[in-house]
């Protein structure tokens, strides 16, 4: 069966769903503000895939982020406007030259194996995150500068880099940067795949694969994060963490009352999710990169900035999500999303012009042929365009199809080129796309150095994260300094000028921000919020009425 | 597959030796299937693009330092050239070592063994409910008038050709979003199966019923029938009796073929309801390049297809007397 006829389905049958959820409305939900009560199982159903490993810092994924969330804490909580607090750690130090950063341990938190939190634990996890053996992915890379930790006294430790760092707390405050407990690690890599022990408000207490993860309250609990808004051990009993990938099943189980909350809502089950009283649907912007579309301007057709320009003039972004998304996702005209700090907007470098895009084309020497596609030199305008198959939503892959013929109208042919993930970083590690949909979640400006600092064309792990191509000598210096300051003016006025840079050389095309789509029994479930820097939910103060 | 059994029916030689060396050939036929099978997986999933120390450190798209990535290059031989690498493959399944999996860091058996029963659980099941609704189908067409025969032949073409993600979705819509009187995903006891189960077995029995009412309505008319209705037999006697053993013969040796199609339609309902099992287990493998554990779930399942395709072989002689050995 072909992805389009498969699409084609799976929107069918959302429709279908639509109509049979119209005629079953609920009656209202019960109020939200009551004093919350302790006790209850609740029941989480993920759309991401299960979990390799539930230990964040051995490889380092979302789907274990977003469990491991529960369990396990960082060093430090960043806010939701960039802001870096104390959490694990109640303070930090930064020395002059910038390469040492002082760190002090809270005292009085413990793992939930009962070893104490101290200076040791923090400097065993930062070297068991960088050992090759424990084979980290995004934590490993994070830390790619740091050169040693020294326990000065029991609550301080000193990391020490080659060379500054300005992100490198925005870093430890994401839970792939996890800290966990130094006598649990000593069992060996793959006792910590299987039970995990961290400072969180639930331990890990048996694994069924690919049925469930069964979380239990952590009674001990004392290190609730800033924002939480209670004290003491979280208010349910347990969690059961269940994976149920196809979408359709995943929003029925929900509207049947199998499970009390949901991830990834697809676009296509909102409205029945709004029709219904009795659910809550909560999305809030993951930081980074947006989901965005990146051209390739290593070789033609988009070496050539003009036809890049035409390609992005010719996009109607704005309606192709109202159509697909519904009103639920808004537009960006960022290359940083509003959940990260120093972003800027630049909506004049992606705004509709279809006359401007044809005036760029015939300057740039693409005649329009017969067929309605430009040519030149006997070449005609066609572009692939890489798209991840196994990930893309009904709803994305819709709105490519409206791309695909808004392009065609200024006489670009776009092929949709739907290939598995692994597939598709083979070809981009090979530049083998003109345009790829892309987005990278990292809770720091600084991921603007990973995306368009010519130094990441190069391949690191048999992937490049600059995947435009662009390479620019201004822009490397300016993400290169700000990486490196630690004066928040001087991060803003670089950061700022490095985005205008990159928006008028017309390498890619913010879309809108990663989300975290959730959806909630509102009747059943109350108080879930999400941590920050990776807006992850938490359940520390969620609590059960049933 | 389903030509072999057919084949391996009437040829019926009624010595000792012939049996045991058609054992023998059989075994090794087996043997051949499955290093077959291993060979093919192993090549093909090196063919097509995709790293596995990729799988090994995090999947795709991780931020990896090369450092980590080489590490598990070396860790899982990923750095000897491939025909190596498929020397090893083979010499560790010839001594029944599945090996550990890229991603999920555990014995490939201990996976399979964790899963498999689930899968056939649900195959088995979805047989026999697929059987009964077909035979039911084929005896109701045959007795009915010509409004029957349109109807259930309608019946068989369109459910024949339905596939399962749609009928998964109708009947979660119907039995669990609307009437509530069934899990929308997997759950424990018979509830939670009885909508995977009958998603597989709908498509199935139309395929089935095809067959079985088309031989039915042949042995109704032949001279077999005519003699024992001749004999006095009741209309009950010759349909329960006579003509149901016409009908099913083409369904037994059907099945060894419905059992492959059951387990591959087991990929898709296994997801969509979420329920544990080797479908999903493979697909996951797939995705990842996940070697050895899609070398691990694709020799199960050819293992289990030559079983039931001899269990078929057996029944076929015990229904069919024609096939008997007499001696």
């Amino acid at each position: 069966m072909s992805a389009f006829t498969k699409t084609t389905a799976s929107i069918g049958a959302a429709a279908l769903l639509i109509a049979l959820a119209a005629c079953s409305a609920e009656p209202a939900s019960s109020s939200t503000d009551a004093t919350p009560v302790s006790g209850g199982t609740l029941t989480f159903a993920s759309g991401d895939a299960e979990p390799t490993c539930l230990d964040p810092a051995q490889s380092g994924n979302v789907p274990q982020a977003l469990v491991s969330t529960q369990y396990i804490e960082s060093l430090f909580y960043q806010s939701e406007d960039g802001e870096i607090e104390p959490w694990l750690a109640s303070g930090w130090e930064l020395s002059e030259d910038g390469l040492d950063y002082t760190i002090t341990a809270q005292s009085g938190i413990s793992f939930s194996d009962g070893t104490a939190f101290d200076a040791e634990a923090i400097k065993a996890n930062i070297d068991y995150i960088r050992d090759p053996a424990t084979k980290s992915s995004t934590g490993a890379y994070a830390l790619a500068k740091v050169d040693s930790v020294e326990v000065t006294d029991n609550t301080t430790a000193v990391i020490h880099l080659t060379s500054p760092d300005s992100a490198l707390l925005e870093s430890l405050s994401q839970v792939w940067l996890p800290i966990q407990s130094p006598t649990a690690l000593e069992r060996g890599l793959e006792a910590n795949c299987e039970s995990p022990v961290g400072t969180g408000p639930f331990i890990v207490e048996s694994w069924e694969k690919q049925s469930s993860i069964t979380l239990v309250r952590n009674d001990d609990y004392t290190s609730p994060p800033p924002g939480a808004s209670h004290t003491g051990p979280a208010y349910l009993d347990s969690i059961v963490w269940k994976f149920i990938p196809d979408d359709a099943s995943r929003f029925a189980a929900l509207q049947t009352g199998e499970v009390d909350v949901v991830d990834r809502v697809a676009p296509e089950s909102l409205a029945a999710l709004e029709a219904h009283s009795s659910l809550t649907f909560e999305g809030s912007s993951r930081p980074g990169y947006p989901e965005s579309l990146v051209l390739n301007s290593t070789k033609a057709p988009f070496d050539d900035v003009k036809v890049r320009e035409a390609f992005i003039r010719s996009l109607d972004i704005d309606a192709g999500l109202e159509s697909v998304y519904f009103g639920s996702v808004d537009r960006s005209n960022s290359v940083l999303s509003t959940a990260t700090k120093y972003g800027i907007e630049t909506p004049d470098a992606y705004s509709t012009d279809v006359d401007k895009a044809k005036e760029l084309l015939d300057e740039a020497g693409w005649t329009l042929g017969s067929d309605g596609i430009r040519e030149k030199d006997g070449e005609s305008l066609t572009v692939s365009f890489l798209i991840n198959g196994d990930q893309v939503l009904a709803a994305q892959k819709a709105l490519y199809e409206q791309f695909q013929a808004s392009a065609k109208q200024v006489g670009i042919e776009v092929k949709l080129n739907s290939v598995d993930v692994a597939t598709r970083y083979a070809q981009l590690a090979e530049w083998d796309y003109d345009i790829a949909s892309a987005y990278y979640t990292k809770n720091s400006a600084d991921v603007l150095r990973l995306i368009f600092d010519s130094a990441n064309t190069e391949l690191v792990g048999g992937y490049h994260s600059n995947t435009t191509g662009i390479a620019d000598k201004d822009v490397d210096k300016l993400l290169r300094a700000a990486a490196e300051s630690a004066d928040e003016d001087e991060r803003t006025d670089l950061y700022a000028e490095a985005q205008e840079i990159v928006a008028a050389g017309y390498y890619q095309v913010p879309i809108f921000d990663q989300q975290t789509r959730l959806g909630i029994k509102n009747t059943v479930v109350h108080g879930t919020r999400v941590i920050p820097a990776l807006s992850l939910p938490t359940f520390y103060d969620s609590w059960l009425t049933r | 597959m389903t030509t072999a059994v057919i084949s391996g029916g009437p040829v019926a030689i009624p010595r000792a030796r012939t049996a045991g060396r058609r054992i023998l050939s059989r075994v090794a036929g087996a043997i051949f299937v499955l290093w077959a099978v291993a060979t093919i997986s192993f090549f093909i999933i090196h063919v097509i693009p995709g790293d596995p120390a990729l799988a090994i450190v995090g999947g795709a798209g991780s931020n990896v330092t090369q450092e980590v990535l080489e590490a598990a290059r070396v860790e899982y031989g990923l750095d000897q050239p491939l025909w190596q690498q498929y020397i090893a493959q083979i010499g560790r399944l010839a001594t029944l070592d599945l090996g550990t999996s890229y991603t999920l860091r555990t014995p490939v058996s201990d996976v399979i063994a964790d899963h498999l029963p689930s899968t056939l659980i649900l195959t088995v099941l979805s047989l026999t409910v697929a059987w009964i609704l077909a035979l039911a189908l084929a005896i109701w067409v045959t007795r009915g008038g010509r409004i029957a025969r349109v109807v259930g032949s309608t019946l068989e073409v369109v459910s024949a050709a339905l596939p399962h993600f749609w009928i998964a979705a109708i009947l979660v819509l119907v039995f669990a979003v609307s009437l509530r009187v069934l899990p929308a995903t997997t759950a424990p006891g018979l509830p939670g199966v009885i909508l995977p189960v009958v998603t597989l077995a709908i498509p199935l029995a139309g395929f089935l019923g095809q067959v079985m009412r088309e031989s039915m309505l042949d042995a109704l008319e032949s001279p077999f029938v005519l003699s024992a209705r001749a004999r006095g037999e009741s209309e009950f006697g010759v349909r329960w009796i006579h003509a149901i053993r016409h009908a099913a013969l083409p369904g037994i040796s059907l099945s060894g073929w419905a059992f492959g199609s059951l387990i591959s339609g087991a990929v898709v309902v296994e997801t969509i309801f979420a329920r544990e099992g080797l479908g999903r287990s493979l697909l996951a493998a797939v995705i990842a390049r996940d070697v050895p554990l899609v070398t691990g779930v694709l020799l199960t399942v050819a293992a289990v297809y030559i079983v039931v395709n001899i269990l078929a072989e057996i029944a076929y002689v015990l229904v069919d007397p024609r096939t008997r050995v007499s001696s």
